[in-house]
């Protein structure tokens, strides 16, 4: 079976360590190496988590022009064991009219919908990628949904009125801003044909370019319902530090408190990580290959590994940066861009990639140009089907959305909430200096 | 598909937590625990699916159910209820147990005969064994992901879709349609009409 050989991805030492020899490796493949990599990517995930932490505040200072945390450990580098170690030790408060049961599984609901995902991200070529999952993408979306649940049970079971409204006011923008995170990531399917995240990075790798140039409208829809999503700024209402307590997690105290916090920047690392990989070819940059013929394969891998998280590193910065640049939407604004611009552009951007798509296939498959050549089992774009989609997605997709959606948001009667906002505003003036009574 | 070994294991555990956690659904007295139980049933049952080796449902189950209804069945529990409501105030058995248990009982019997046939029917080609042995392993996993079919599941359901079942597939969609229009019309009220006359 040479194929399955092949394919097989655990290094050699583990097979030696179980006594396999190929092609019976059940346990290395699947039961040994795989545990050894969730250990790795458990430890190094949760340390960069909590440095995230370090690294927002020093960005932040940096942005103001101040210094950040500079005493523990030298430039305060220390500082993340040191607030772990503060959350530890405080007291673990459980409000006494609060359901005991629902209010300490809803941190872990949180946690664990959050942590599940690592599994099938693609951190690398080869060897670095945990679970190559059929449904990849579908499960990275089906199971950080669940984390609003997470939230949701949260605010309930605190037995507060501030914890409950925190909650259904995050777990209603999380939801809205799922729909819009889910149809923008269809178009760059249309490309890849797979819903394999390992799949998606080797389509992007055939066809040559990343798929932010071919799905420029979906990027973008993309990260904007990604920062939604994650609750950052500027779409960051449901806790909104410096106007109001905090949202569902006003109750949570110590180490609990943390789980909530952890579930959140791992999501913000986890919705970079798809971004990475749907959009901007996920572990694969130009020059790879020949690395790996004149390098090896070890340092293949390594390299590969080391693209992937430079590329989220710098969406992460990005989304700090984003956070210290623009001030809070109000929430009527929030819940306007979620339904009236995000999720009907993501829709347009579906239906005009198929039509683009649909358009470059060769005649015999009903198409017209004939841009896109079909090899290997798989349909990749020419020289000038990828110069074909460029244009069209920058050129056509983008204004004719665009124009759509501002047509139908701005100049309708109907869709004009601001407009009708105004009238009311108008209407309620006059009546007021008409000396009426107010009251409606 | 028979069961066999491990997943026959699999298989009863997950059958027998789904039966436990869907009768604590109608015996817990507060609704947001009866919520909490139903999700973890609709995820069991998502588990049911990966064993059938259909992991595209399981993944849409998961998104649809789980993170899209309970979260608005919670919303409107958390809305309406409240902890007035309390625990020993709710009467769990009423007249209504016995015919609730008789239809039970009949529905299941209805199962029984329902599945006899089915079971009867079923008796695997030498094949179909041979190629069930052969994907017994968990899947193969591979660097390229997209030049190995793992599984076809995905395909296998969008072909369905978009062939066999489009027009059902298009009027559940119209019937979706309308749902949505109409649930905005009721929420405009009178009051955002008559701004404008």
């Amino acid at each position: 079976m040479p194929e399955i050989l092949a394919l097989l991805i655990a290094p050699d030492w583990v097979r030696s360590l179980t006594g396999e020899r190929p092609p019976n490796v059940f346990w290395a493949e699947y039961i040994v190496w795989p545990l050894i990599q969730i250990v790795i990517v458990l430890f190094v995930v949760l340390t960069v988590v909590a440095y995230l932490v370090y690294f927002e505040r020093k960005i932040s200072a940096f942005i103001q022009a101040r210094l950040g945390p500079m005493r523990v450990g030298p430039w305060g580098i220390l500082q993340p064991a040191a607030d772990g170690l503060k959350l530890l030790l405080k007291e673990d408060i459980i409000p006494i009219k609060a359901d005991k049961l629902v209010f300490s599984i809803a941190p872990i609901i949180s946690v664990v919908s959050t942590l599940v995902v690592l599994a099938v991200i693609p951190w690398g070529a080869a060897w670095a990628t945990i679970a190559n999952v059929n449904i990849g993408l579908l499960f990275v979306l089906a199971v950080s949904s669940v984390s609003v649940l997470g939230l949701v049970l949260a605010g309930w079971s605190s037995n507060s009125k501030y914890s409950l409204l925190g909650a259904l006011r995050s777990s209603a923008q999380m939801v809205s801003y799922e729909v819009g995170m889910g149809l923008s990531i269809i178009g760059a399917l249309i490309f890849a044909r797979t819903l394999s995240l390992s799949g998606i990075v080797e389509a992007q790798r055939a066809d040559g370019l990343p798929y932010f140039l071919f799905q420029p409208l979906g990027f973008l829809i993309y990260l904007i319902s990604a920062l939604g999503e994650t609750n950052r700024a500027p779409f960051d209402l449901p806790e909104a530090e410096s106007e109001l307590v905090a949202g569902y997690h006003t109750e949570y105290s110590g180490f609990r408190w943390a789980l909530f916090f952890m579930a959140e920047y791992t999501a913000m690392l986890v919705t970079s990580a798809v971004a990475v990989t749907v959009f901007l070819g996920g572990w694969y940059f130009p020059g790879l290959d020949w690395i790996k013929s004149n390098w090896g394969p070890n340092i293949y891998v390594l390299l590969s590994v080391a693209a992937f998280a430079g590329k989220i590193a710098v969406l992460i910065y990005a989304y700090m940066w984003f956070r210290w640049t623009w001030p809070r939407y109000r929430y009527d604004q929030l819940m306007e861009l979620g339904w009236k611009w995000l999720i009907p552009a993501g829709l347009a951007n579906v239906v005009l990639t198929g039509v683009w798509y649909v358009l470059a296939l060769p005649e015999a498959q009903g198409g017209v140009f004939g841009f896109v050549k079909q090899t290997a089992g798989r349909y990749v774009p020419t020289g000038y089907g990828k110069i074909y989609f460029i244009l069209t997605g920058f050129i056509i997709t983008i204004p004719l959305s665009w124009a759509l959606l501002a047509t139908i948001n701005r100049r309708s009667r109907d869709f004009n909430l601001h407009d009708q906002r105004q009238l009311q505003i108008k209407l309620r003036s006059e009546r007021i200096k008409r000396n009426e009574p107010v009251a409606e | 598909m028979q069961l066999h070994g491990w997943e026959a294991v699999i298989f009863y555990v997950l059958a027998i937590g789904t039966l436990f956690m869907g009768v604590y659904v109608v015996t817990a007295r507060l609704a947001v625990h009866s919520a909490l139980c139903l999700i973890a049933t609709l995820v069991n049952v998502a588990l049911l699916f990966i064993l059938l080796r259909s992991e595209f449902v399981a993944g849409v189950q998961i998104l649809v159910y789980v993170g899209g209804v309970m979260v608005l069945f919670l919303f409107v529990i958390m809305l309406v209820q409240t902890r007035a409501e309390e625990e020993d105030k709710v009467k769990l058995y009423t007249r209504q147990m016995w015919p609730a248990v008789t239809v039970a009982f009949l529905l299941a019997i209805s199962f029984f005969f329902a599945m006899q046939p089915a079971q009867m029917a079923y008796r695997p080609s030498q094949s179909q064994t041979e190629a069930e042995k052969k994907g017994d392993d968990p899947g193969v996993r591979s660097e390229s992901g997209a030049g190995l079919k793992v599984s076809t599941d995905t395909e296998s359901v969008g072909e369905a879709l978009y062939r066999q079942a489009a027009l059902p597939f298009e009027i559940a969609s119209l019937l979706l349609l309308v749902a949505i229009v109409g649930a905005v019309l009721l929420a405009r009220g009178s009051k955002q009409e008559k701004l404008y006359e």
